[in-house]
């Protein structure tokens, strides 16, 4: 091969990542910007979102740009500058209002009466995704908290799913007994996974009502039913119930423990369904989900809410109609049986009609069994409140990290919740709050 | 003309390093979301700072953090470096031994340390838990977060400096050993007297960047404890990291980030006015 040959061959090689965009792109270009996604995940968004988004619209060529963890960063710094991604995907609806305020998205009041979002979508996430009365974000996904069980071996011991508090405690106090850990909980990968058990406080014993008025500025978070609720928390912390090695686990290894029979249950949140059929099948058991028990007075179990990511356009994006179109894709019921029968737990749109959603049969029935109660439970408004979905950013990152000095003797309940209380009092004031649906 | 060489150096010094610099220093004047416009708030951002707590944990670990970095692999390098000296067989084969953790990238070195080592479940400290002797993760308690990272950048720097301090080591002219050999020195007097004299520069320099580095401290404890358990590990980086990125206070990032300049600003005085001294010696 000779140097021109060579420096030919070379330049021709080095445009060959170039060229899907240009000259291979059958239509008009949309962009997105994706977290983190093992191969297999980005295989199912190739064939299931990219590949069938293409088919139905030839005059669009979606593309996904897989941007690693740190992508919100990335793409509040992008669209700060005025440029990123058509659709924008964000960490959640408290990240909504400032970009909505910063002129940074498109509002998509038109698009949703030219799509008929507003009949397809369950009412309660389109008043998430609004700022200043105008709609600018929809749901990517939705998602619970609960407790996973080993179904086989609660069998085996002659234990049922608790539902009352009083039961739970019993149950815990028992396995501690046996030598288990009663709650398999670990943030070693994801430190915000405290706030997953605050959450569950705050739903089941304070009770939903008082989250609403305390979201809403016409309760304190020091008040009274918030006390009981982190000092209950606090109480199962001191006793073990999360185990001595809750800061050493992630939460896959904690969900093993459990699969493993080494842990009674699991407080979590339905991103774990996808765990299911790696962990359960080698032991030969089955999984189990119940909603968390409530406290006396406030009944059935509360299922609390929450998006941790939402889907809007960008204000700058040369094709907003491209994006609108991919938006609507994925609110499509042929989007989500597909899509949930290869990747559950983070493609959960809030369909108003799921009749018309077929799940593959490989995929646990639990799973579409507990999505269907989660969406009968917001249409009937008895939901809760995640806390990464309603609290603002910097009252959130308080919760997260203050409930840690609490557990460990660092601080009192008190001195936690009237921080809590000081930084969202301060973030209302500065109109970070995000939308809150009228109970 | 020959100023015109200085110009790309310069060009990128100024957009990278100059202009970055005088916007994170106007912005902790600045509330700001890193989303809306900024709003000018005078002193708030460093006010909020002398108040709040987390800041002066941050603080103190990170004067923690200087003081262990200044003594125990300073002390391990010029240790190893000098029994290499001595006994120079098999010298060059541990000195790639001792480099070689500062070639594995930090993050790598972290999660082998988090999940290889310190885990309950599948380090060395669970396996001797098994056995019947206890070993807590020193990564999950408060009262040793900070050590536990501390061992692991420990790990990953000393044999650096260890190299180093050989390289510098060898440079000590070699009349002056022999002499004091056959003066009868013991290894200690050597060291004392010889060695250590003769390769003080260096020693300053590594000194002075280990405090600028020690308040730049991010990559370990980011990755290890994000700051936790219940911030005993949380030193000003992760803070300020912490404020931009998950509080939405950027002004107040951008705070900690100058108050974090101020140290490394006196450290480097300190350093421009010995080697000023040393040269007019």
């Amino acid at each position: 091969m000779d140097r021109r040959t060579f420096l030919a061959g070379g330049l021709g090689a080095s445009l060959v990542p170039l060229m899907g965009r240009f000259a291979f792109a059958a239509g008009k270009p949309v962009t997105w910007w994706y977290e983190s996604a093992t191969p297999e995940q980005q295989q199912a968004i190739a064939d299931v979102l990219i590949g069938g988004f293409n088919a139905a619209h030839p005059d669009y060529s979606l593309t996904i740009d897989y941007r690693g963890s740190e992508f919100d960063k990335q793409m509040r710094v992008a669209l700060l500058s005025g440029t990123g991604p058509d659709v924008v995907y964000t960490a959640g609806p408290s990240y909504v209002a400032p970009m909505a305020r910063a002129g940074q998205l498109l509002a998509l009041d038109d698009y949703a009466e030219t799509f008929g979002w507003n009949k397809r979508i369950l009412p309660v996430f389109l008043e998430m995704g609004k700022y200043d009365g105008k709609l600018y974000a929809l749901p990517k996904t939705y998602e619970t908290l609960g407790i996973f069980f080993n179904q086989t071996f609660f069998d085996k011991n002659g234990w049922k799913a608790p539902t009352t508090i009083a039961e739970l405690e019993a149950l815990a106090d028992e396995a501690l007994k046996a030598k288990l850990v009663p709650f398999a909980a670990g943030n070693a990968n994801w430190r915000p996974a405290n706030e997953h058990y605050v959450t569950i406080a705050l739903n089941s014993i304070a009770g939903p009502d008082n989250v609403y008025k305390a979201l809403t500025g016409e309760l304190p978070w020091t008040a009274e039913p918030f006390v009981a609720a982190i000092s209950k928390l606090n109480d199962w912390w001191q006793k073990g119930y999360f185990g001595p090695d809750y800061f050493s686990l992630t939460d896959e290894q904690a969900f093993a423990l459990m699969a493993n029979g080494k842990a009674a249950t699991m407080p979590s949140g339905t991103w774990q369904f996808q765990r299911i059929p790696t962990y359960f099948p080698p032991v030969n058991s089955e999984c189990g989900f119940v909603g968390f028990p409530s406290a006396d007075g406030i009944g059935e179990p509360v299922y609390a809410l929450g998006v941790g990511s939402t889907l809007s356009i960008a204000a700058v994006s040369q094709i907003p109609d491209g994006a609108a179109a991919a938006i609507d894709y994925v609110f499509s019921p042929e989007f989500y049986s597909k899509m949930n029968s290869v990747w559950q737990g983070e493609w959960n749109t809030p369909l108003v009609d799921l009749s018309a959603v077929q799940i593959s049969n490989e995929v646990p029935a639990l799973y579409a069994e507990t999505m269907k109660t989660l969406a009968d439970a917001v249409a009937d408004n008895h939901y809760g409140y995640t806390s990464w979905t309603f609290l603002p950013p910097a009252t959130d990152s308080q919760l997260v990290n203050g409930i840690e000095e609490v557990w460990l003797g660092r601080s009192t309940v008190a001195d936690f919740l009237a921080q809590l209380d000081a930084t969202f009092q301060q973030e209302k004031a500065d109109g970070k709050v995000p939308a809150v649906p009228a109970r | 003309m020959h100023r015109l060489y200085l110009v790309p150096t310069l060009l990128i010094n100024v957009v990278i390093i100059f202009i970055p610099a005088v916007l994170t220093i106007a912005l902790a004047f600045y509330r700001w979301d890193g989303i809306g416009m900024p709003v000018f708030v005078g002193l708030a951002n460093f006010r909020q700072l002398l108040a709040d707590r987390v800041f002066w944990t941050a603080l103190g670990n990170n004067v923690i953090w200087t003081v262990i970095f200044l003594t125990v692999p300073i002390a391990m390098g010029l240790l190893a470096a000098t029994m290499m000296l001595v006994a120079r067989r098999g010298s060059t084969f541990f000195q790639v031994v001792y480099f070689l953790p500062m070639v594995i990238a930090t993050a790598i070195t972290a999660r082998v340390w988090q999940g290889m080592i310190y885990s309950p479940l599948s380090g060395i400290a669970g396996l001797i838990t098994r056995a019947g002797f206890p070993v807590p993760n020193p990564l999950t308690q408060t009262s040793t977060a900070l050590y536990g990272i501390a061992v692991v950048d420990l790990w990953h720097w000393w044999g650096f400096l260890c190299v180093i301090f050989f390289a510098a080591l060898r440079q000590v002219p070699q009349e002056q050993i022999e002499a004091a050999r056959i003066e009868g020195a013991s290894f200690w007097q050597m060291l004392r007297y010889v060695l250590l004299p003769g390769i003080r520069p260096t020693i300053t320099l590594m000194m002075i960047m280990t405090i600028i580095w020690s308040f730049l401290v991010f990559d370990f404890v980011y990755i290890l404890t994000q700051g936790g358990p219940a911030f005993s590990s949380e030193v000003l980086s992760t803070l300020a990291y912490r404020s931009a990125f998950y509080d939405l206070a950027v002004g107040k990032a951008a705070a900690v980030a100058v108050v974090i300049s101020l140290f490394g600003l006196a450290t480097t005085a300190v350093y421009i006015r010995l080697q000023a001294k040393e040269f007019d010696q």
